[in-house]
């Protein structure tokens, strides 16, 4: 035979160059589980309120110091196709509810471990799914049953039910000041919350990082903080009515290319006054309607602002088209678009507005104590800025709660109590079953455990003791009994009053699951090679590495 | 060699060199596909060059992501991707079909049989079965009321073999629903007026039906309503916004006023359509009423404002293909003038609201009258799974649309394809004389491969299957395959039922290709190195 007849057999041979093809249990199907398990174990240290934090530092050299699962994850640009699988569902996690993205990846983290060992003992991927499956749908079923009674219905608008359905989940971001926040961030989700509070929008909850100071002189703005002067010399109005132009306040333009046909030199004269008396008439217009303070969404002329100043028109630049609408929002505007007399109902109205100078930054502060119920605005003060990113995150944690429970108020018990019912009442479940899905149930049950142990390691207390605890006590009939972090006993949560919200906890189950299984069915992977383009070379390395082993 | 001396840096693979690479390569991409195929299989994972993820189980999605380089291989894929074309399935059955052909062929070829007599054979045995296929179908009638049950059956074969379960299941009736409310009597089926959107949200499951149309988009001026019910429907490809002029055109003006003037009046002839359509709305709207202005070209801002101040919503740059749906939906027409109005041109929508989802907005045209339009709304939480379900869900409609234009279905879970082995080996194979008997036994062992493999990627043991199923098949009962123990079943009581035309096209197909891979004795390239350098 010919030497060349012996094509390499098989599909990598039927590939193009660079492309990698793994098949089979070991090959892809372990590795990926694997390389799930190297993500988990990075995110795990940082659940709960005593998690670590993770120091990352992304391709852009921007510096982030956070335990918030959704930010690590993201900064950390997973290459590996499975783990990615994982960074996806925890996307959704936050996307969805907001919070609870760290549940997400470890969960799903650890029903790959548990699905690794019952590979080893033999069982096919194809019998682990079909388990976890049954055991999902039974774990949403438990879960409901969990469910606190009489929390189905809430006022949205009171203020202490709104933060012991929040506390957990704040407290898991900036423990020991979450009562601060909380309290800050339900205020400002109070005063934005419309007649309908599942129509409750996050946008209308700003927040604003102005460096310097401690939490403690952090607070609440009813309206909004923009972080920009005022152009003109007027700093300050109170109790003004507010003109809204979309589209820049100056001389009005044609769309076609205009040309000024000047003749003589009286007429390049008399050019210049039309042009003033044409100014001067529509400021004095919007002037004469009673607007004290004029938006702009574009540029400001120069002439128009020296008559905004004679006519003592405050004017303001907000070049943003989303601010501006949200401008509009606070004061119950209604933008126009070119600079005429705005009609009555067109007008808003702002309580105050100033331009005040907060640790160096100028601000400009609009305030609208009564009608103004849309925007509001929670100032943060901190003392670096990477304290005030993780302030930041923490208040959008908070904010995205309170969207969850205005759509679904139902709460859960927290500290690991859930987690550990789950636990022994699916590995009843599972005891009832024949067949193999039995096995796969168990150690579903058993991945629920991972819960209190990483709250207790985190906190520095044996773990094992604790859930043996656990178990007795919930054996014994007390549904309730979770973790107290502080005193490193088991505690109803009725006292410590720690609660979570049941749709973080039934979007993270059924989202970590929904990965987890997804990893465990995919038996083969099609790499392939890897598009150009400039990459730093360590990342390269990195990925390579990965790869390889 | 003469090839050789013409040009020297040929390379050539003669005779049994030709044949063996590619046979082989038939036999990789069947071992590639096999375990695609049925409801057992499983799912491969495609790593794009930007790392992106595409999972599949769908053999036609597959061949397309794979970049496939050796030319026979490339030939069998071609095959497989028109199967998909013409009949939106059977993929993975072409790729595994050919493959096995092959693998029958080569026993024989080693035994020192021609190529050219196996070919005979199979052509033989083509015929027989695409007869036998005619006398095998079931027929289904499709009169004005049609068998919904029939059509949930097919699609929810084909479903299953691309998803889960559950989702299968729930898909089934979102595909034939769709497809009977587009389907007008005594016109050609058009799956494009099926609107296929999806969105990231949620969970897999909550993939449905909306009977109307979801549009991608929403509308632009922060004061237009976000919610509106009893909606008339101004369907238009009229230009609302200000264009320049063809001709270089400029203004000369010397003061203030009269560019004012020539400000006014370059909008004017913008602002006349607009207050033409307003005009309409205060014409038709009473107090209830709303009015949805959807625009296939632009709407601009100045415009924008003086529909909202009018309480209209205007939706502008939707795409063409919509304008056609939206007509189908809501009724009505499309205007491509404001000049001729008529209440007669408006559309309704008992509902029209916009859902945000972070930066997307979508807005849902729903509860139309008598919808000859619909959409299907997929949502997932990411975009693989999202890409899954849609083209599961592009195969699910093609399944239903064959029924209702075959008129017929056909057995499945290897029913069939044992029957016709059955068929060839017991009545065909005796009236051909000579050798080319042995071509139509291997056609007829080769058509055993689908079930085989099914049985294979549900863990059973494919002997053990293939007996039991042909002693039921000699004895005169039509089994299939029960792939949750193995045991013959009924795939009537089932409800497994495949497309007619996916298995003609494949029983079509799959011998021709196979017969020219069989009849290829030199393989040539001229220039290149066939082999990978890292080989």
């Amino acid at each position: 035979m010919v030497g060349m007849s012996m094509q390499p057999y098989g599909i990598q041979s039927m590939l193009k160059e660079g492309y990698r093809h793994l098949s089979g249990l070991d090959e892809a199907v372990i590795k990926n589980i694997e390389a799930c398990k190297e993500l988990s174990t990075i995110t795990r240290t940082s659940l709960g309120p005593n998690g670590m934090n993770k120091m990352v530092i992304n391709h852009l050299d921007k510096l982030f110091v956070t335990n918030d699962a959704a930010t690590i994850v993201n900064e950390l640009e997973i290459q590996h196709p499975a783990a990615k699988l994982l960074v996806l569902a925890a996307k959704a996690q936050q996307e969805e509810i907001g919070d609870g993205a760290n549940l997400t990846i470890s969960f799903a983290g650890e029903l790959l471990q548990n699905a690794e060992e019952l590979i080893r003992m033999g069982l096919h991927p194809s019998e682990i799914i079909s388990g976890y499956t049954k055991a999902v749908s039974k774990a949403v079923e438990i879960l409901e049953q969990l469910v606190e009674t009489g929390s189905e219905t809430m006022d949205v608008r009171n203020k202490d039910e709104v933060i012991s359905r929040m506390r957990a989940a704040v407290a898991s971001k900036q423990f020991g000041q979450e009562e601060i926040i909380c309290s800050l961030v339900t205020d400002a989700c109070i005063q934005v919350c419309p007649k309908n509070p599942t129509n409750f929008n996050v946008d209308n909850v700003r927040v604003s990082k102005l460096l310097g100071g401690g939490l403690h002189n952090s607070c609440i703005v009813r309206g909004m903080v923009l972080k920009s002067d005022a152009v003109g010399s007027i700093k300050r109005m109170e109790k003004a009515k507010v003109a809204v132009f979309a589209g820049g306040v100056d001389t009005t333009a044609t769309e076609t290319k205009g040309t000024v046909l000047i003749h003589s030199a009286e007429q390049l004269e008399n050019y210049a006054k039309t042009e003033e008396a044409k100014v001067e008439e529509l400021i004095k217009a919007v002037a004469e309607s009673g607007a004290k303070v004029i938006v702009s969404g574009g540029s400001i002329g120069e002439m128009a602002l020296h008559f905004c100043e004679r006519y003592k028109i405050m004017v303001l630049k907000i070049s943003s088209k989303f601010e501006l609408r949200r401008f509009c929002r606070t004061a119950g505007a209604v933008a126009h678009l070119k600079l005429s007399r705005p009609s009555p109902e067109d007008l808003g109205y702002v309580d105050s507005i100033s331009v005040e100078e907060i640790g160096g930054v100028t601000v400009t502060i609009a305030r609208n104590e009564e009608g103004g119920n849309s925007i509001s605005t929670v100032v943060l003060r901190g003392s670096t800025d990477s304290i005030l990113d993780d302030l930041e995150r923490a208040v959008d944690d908070g904010v995205n709660t309170y969207k969850a429970m205005c759509r679904d108020s139902r709460i859960v018990p927290g500290a690991a109590a859930t987690e550990i019912e789950l636990a022994q009442r699916l590995k009843e479940y599972a005891n009832a079953e024949i067949g193999l899905d039995k096995y796969a149930i168990t150690k579903y049950a058993e991945s629920f455990e991972f819960v209190p142990k990483t709250l207790a390691d985190n906190a520095g207390l044996n773990a094992m003791e604790i859930i043996a605890a656990l178990y007795t006590g919930h054996g014994s009939g007390n549904t309730k009994l979770g973790i107290d972090l502080e005193e490193g006993a088991c505690k109803d949560v009725s006292e410590t009053k720690v609660w979570d919200l049941f749709a973080t906890k039934l979007f993270a189950l059924k989202y970590a699951s929904d990965a987890a299984c997804t990893v465990l069915r995919v038996d083969q992977i099609i790499m392939a090679k890897p598009a150009g383009g400039p990459r730093r070379d360590a990342a390269q390395a990195a990925g390579a590495g990965a790869e390889e082993d | 060699m003469s090839v050789r001396v013409l040009n020297p840096n040929a390379e050539v693979l003669n005779k049994s060199a030709a044949l063996h690479m590619t046979i082989n390569a038939a036999k990789g991409l069947q071992d590639v596909l096999k375990s695609n195929l049925g409801p057992k299989g499983t799912i491969k994972m495609l790593v794009g060059g930007s790392g992106d993820i595409k999972l599949t189980k769908d053999g036609n999605t597959l061949l397309k992501e794979m970049q496939i380089q050796n030319p026979t291989a490339i030939m069998i894929a071609r095959t497989a991707v028109a199967q998909d074309d013409i009949s939106g399935d059977g993929t993975t059955s072409t790729v595994i079909f050919i493959g096995e052909l092959m693998k029958q062929s080569e026993r024989c070829i080693d035994e020192g049989m021609h190529p050219r007599v196996l070919v005979d054979g199979f052509e033989i045995a083509k015929r027989a079965t695409l007869q036998f296929l005619d006398n095998f179908k079931t027929p289904v009638v499709m009169g004005d009321e049609v068998d919904k049950e029939i059509l949930k059956m097919v699609a929810r074969t084909t479903l299953r073999t691309k998803l889960y379960e559950g989702l299968a299941d729930q898909l089934t009736d979102i595909v034939v629903n769709s497809v009977l409310c587009i389907r007008k009597p005594e016109e050609a089926i058009d799956l494009f007026m099926v609107e296929i959107m999806h969105m990231r949200h949620k969970f897999d499951v909550d993939t449905r039906l909306v009977e109307g149309l979801v549009l991608d988009h929403g509308s632009r001026h922060p004061d237009m309503k976000r919610r509106a019910e009893n909606c008339h429907i101004l369907t238009c490809n009229v230009s609302l916004e200000y264009e320049k002029s063809e001709i270089n055109a400029g203004f000369f003006y010397s003061n203030a006023e009269q560019r004012e003037a020539m400000v006014t009046a370059e909008r004017r002839s913008v602002d006349e359509r607009v207050k033409k359509i307003i005009e309409l709305k205060k014409k038709v709207c009473g107090d209830n009423d709303n009015f949805v202005v959807i625009n296939q070209k632009g709407i601009d801002p100045p415009s924008l404002d003086l529909l909202a101040r009018e309480g209209i919503i205007g939706l502008r740059r939707a795409k063409r293909r919509n304008m056609e749906r939206l007509v189908l939906a809501c009724g009505g027409e499309a205007v491509n003038s404001v000049d001729d109005l008529t209440p007669e041109s408006l559309g309704w929508a008992g509902l029209v609201y916009e859902h945000v989802l972070g930066e997307e907005k979508y807005t849902f045209v729903e509860q139309v009258k008598n919808p000859n339009s619909c959409t299907i709304l997929i949502k997932g939480p990411n975009d693989h799974t999202i890409a899954q379900i849609k083209d599961a869900v592009r195969d699910g409609l093609r399944s239903v649309k064959n029924t209702i234009e075959d008129e017929c279905v056909v057995l499945g879970a290897g029913a069939f394809e044992v029957a016709a082995r059955q068929h060839l080996l017991n009545e065909v194979k005796k009236t051909v004389q000579g050798r080319a008997q042995l071509g139509v036994e291997a056609f007829a062992n080769a058509l055993l491969v689908v079930p085989k493999t099914l049985a294979e990627n549900a863990g059973l043991d494919t002997q053990d299957v293939i007996i039991s199923l042909t002693s039921e098949h000699d004895k005169g009962n039509v089994v299939g395959l029960n792939l949750q123990d193995g045991e013959p079943i009924d795939p009537q009581l089932a409800g497994i039922f495949d497309n007619y035309s996916v298995k003609r096209q494949l029983i079509n197909s799959g011998p021709v290709i196979a017969s020219q891979l069989l009849l290829v004795d030199e393989v040539i390239r001229a220039g290149r190195n066939m082999r990978k350098p890292t080989a």
